[in-house]
């Protein structure tokens, strides 16, 4: 051991050097939210939690329960019970949905053909009794005040036949 | 003071275990005289056996159990240990805890519902999970993924890597006593994560990737944030290295613990940064490429000591090195598709099955039927974040696979410890534990 790293350790040097990097974060700015106060903004694609969107021209859902998203779904927890109403329009008398085994894996929300259900960027799902887990079609609809803006505006641009090529 | 930078700063550690690294250049290329100095493997193997401890024979041995509830195994993992004193004389270690029988959920899902239980192996890593399954998956169905897709896959399995490296980084620093640095990863971890959410909306099971290609693309801005955090984070890196690799209780606890030649690795199916760190240059990213590796310029990180403190050395290259590829394949960014327009095995676009007949048809038909694999079986592996992961793929025709088994690099990692371990202080156990890297999720399937 060298007179160079008597001096070091007595010093402390190598551990004055790591504190250094330590003590500049007591004066830069902060990175944490306080979360229950303050919230993060979720991005456009965030996967929260389910919602069906509402038909405005009939004022129901618009899923049109072609039962797509019961079958990709991995961990089986949609539940669609499909039926005619009287003019003649498909739809879903029975929409399930269980929080408790949904993987939030999106796949429902990619195969639905008419847009109907979506995920939004709600994420505060906990709660005491596991029975609020289980969504119907009500809970689902009235999910859709949280669906992300974009959905509602399915993309006009990408209509041409320039863009159907790439994106 | 000699020209190595390890010795350069620690000469006085060095001397520790009684062995410095007066290697000479095995190796013989040009590079030697700049660089760290190589042992040779002999000289490997006689550092391992100066710290491993003589263990006699015959004597009064105490068995503890370590796990399956304990903070240092990360997880469910339970490792009964034979102790002599201190020295680990002997381990079994006990895996299976976490077990979700995946392997048998995938027998009776069709390819695309597969995608989401792979992100449940690494749990960490998971786009890199996702991307073995699909590799494996067109392989067998003879699919070609577009340029723009096979891109977009590497930036995915790149920022991956960051998180895994990153969070692995904080892990392991934080068992050997640290505990501010490990809230700097974490902060860190949190601009890689934020991009992950922009890229496909979910932080820690992404399901990206789609057979074929990916879910989706780049979103708007999604170039410039990246560009961003690819290029802070060298730096980072340098403040990481100041902190730790600096550190003389870092450098005590790791230089020269848990030696594991190259013979060792070969022999434990040990791959991934702890083979690299036995100075092994494999890599399948180089060796075998696929997606777009064999087209952006990158090194393979090696070192050559196969101590604890030369796998730290070697992820924090790799974090370079995964920044610079990202910065590349963003510059080289073809245009066209993401997703492959094969009707018969791919999901199609969301836009295009709201405007066209065609496509809602192949909706209907990939989820009620699944992607149309033919007879036969594959064998693919691929090179994430912990080691090698090999898929294999047994198919008897039609949307669902007959037998999907997954080679994931923790379960043969976490085999290995009782050989890493034996000899060693029970109080090395943690550091090498945590220099292996292993996630339960993965180990257990
Ligand atoms: S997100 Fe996935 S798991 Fe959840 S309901 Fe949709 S398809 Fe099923
Ligand atoms: S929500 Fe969409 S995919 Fe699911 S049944 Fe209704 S229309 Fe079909």
């Amino acid at each position: 051991m060298g007179l160079k790293d008597v001096v070091k350790k007595a010093a402390f040097v190598d551990i004055l050097r790591g504190m250094s990097v330590t003590g500049t974060y007591f004066v830069v700015d902060k990175v944490t939210v306080e979360y229950p106060k303050e919230k993060l903004q979720t991005y456009p694609r965030f996967r929260g939690i389910h919602a069906l969107i509402t038909d405005p021209d009939t004022q129901d859902a618009k899923c049109v329960a072609c039962m797509l998203c019961p079958t990709i779904c991995p961990s089986q927890c949609i539940h669609v019970v499909g039926e005619e109403t009287p003019d003649g329009r498909s739809h879903a008398k029975e929409f399930d949905l269980d929080l408790a085994r949904c993987i939030f894996c999106g796949l429902c929300e990619e195969v639905c053909p008419v847009a109907a259900i979506v995920m939004t960027r709600f994420y505060e799902g906990s709660t005491y009794d596991k029975r609020d887990f289980l969504l119907d079609k009500k809970a689902l609809m009235a999910n859709q005040v949280y669906a992300h803006k974009e959905v509602f505006v399915e993309k006009p641009e990408a209509t041409g036949a320039a863009k159907e090529e790439g994106r | 003071m000699s020209a190595d930078p390890h010795t350069d700063t620690h000469g006085a550690a060095v001397d520790t275990h009684g062995h410095d690294s007066h290697g000479h250049d095995a190796h013989g290329n040009g590079c030697a005289p700049a660089g760290p100095k190589r042992p040779t493997t002999e000289e490997l193997i006689a550092r391992k056996a100066a710290t491993r401890q003589e263990i006699e024979p015959g004597a009064d041995l105490m068995t503890i159990s370590i796990g399956p509830q304990h903070p240092s195994t990360h997880g469910v993992y339970r490792i009964v240990l034979d102790l002599d004193g201190e020295i680990i004389v002997d381990g079994r270690p006990e895996v299976g805890n976490l077990h979700r029988g995946i392997e048998k959920l995938c027998e009776n899902r069709t390819y695309h519902q597969i995608v989401p239980l792979t992100d449940r192996l690494d749990y960490i890593a998971s786009f890199a999970m996702n991307h073995g399954f699909c590799e494996a998956a067109e392989k067998l169905m003879g699919l070609e993924v577009p340029d723009r897709g096979r891109y977009i896959r590497t930036i995915a399995h790149e920022l991956a890597r960051l998180s895994n490296h990153i969070l692995w980084l904080g892990i392991h620093v934080m068992d050997l006593g640290t505990q501010t640095f490990f809230c700097i990863c974490f902060r860190d971890r949190e601009y890689i994560l934020d991009l992950w959410e922009m890229l496909c909306g979910a932080r820690l099971t992404h399901s990206f990737a789609r057979i074929g290609g990916v879910a989706k693309d780049l979103p708007d801005g999604f170039e410039y944030r990246c560009r961003k955090v690819m290029e802070f984070l060298p730096k980072r890196v340098a403040e990481y290295e100041r902190i730790v690799k600096n550190n003389r209780i870092y450098y005590k606890r790791a230089k020269g613990v848990g030696v594991f030649t190259a013979e060792d690795c070969y022999a434990w199916r040990v791959t991934g940064p702890p083979l690299r760190s036995a100075g092994i240059a494999r890599d399948l990213r180089k060796d075998e490429p696929y997606a777009a590796y064999g087209e952006v310029d990158f090194d393979v990180a090696v070192e050559y000591n196969a101590d604890v403190y030369d796998r730290f050395l070697v992820r924090m290259k790799e974090i370079r090195e995964s920044c610079k590829i990202i910065l590349q394949c963003l510059d080289q960014m073809p245009d066209g598709d993401f997703i492959s327009k094969d009707a018969g095995h791919v999901l199609p676009r969301k836009s295009e099955v709201m405007r066209q007949s065609g496509a809602m048809i192949q909706d209907f038909n990939q989820v009620f039927r699944g992607p149309q694999a033919p007879k036969g079986e594959v064998y693919r592996a691929i090179e994430v974040p912990k080691g090698e992961m090999g898929v294999y793929i047994r198919s008897e025709g039609g949307g669902k696979p007959a037998r999907v088994r997954f080679t994931t690099p923790s379960f043969y990692h976490g085999q290995a410890l009782p050989a890493l371990a034996k000899g060693e202080m029970i109080a090395d156990m943690v550091a090498i534990f945590a220099s292996i890297d292993v996630v339960l999720g993965d180990c257990d399937r």
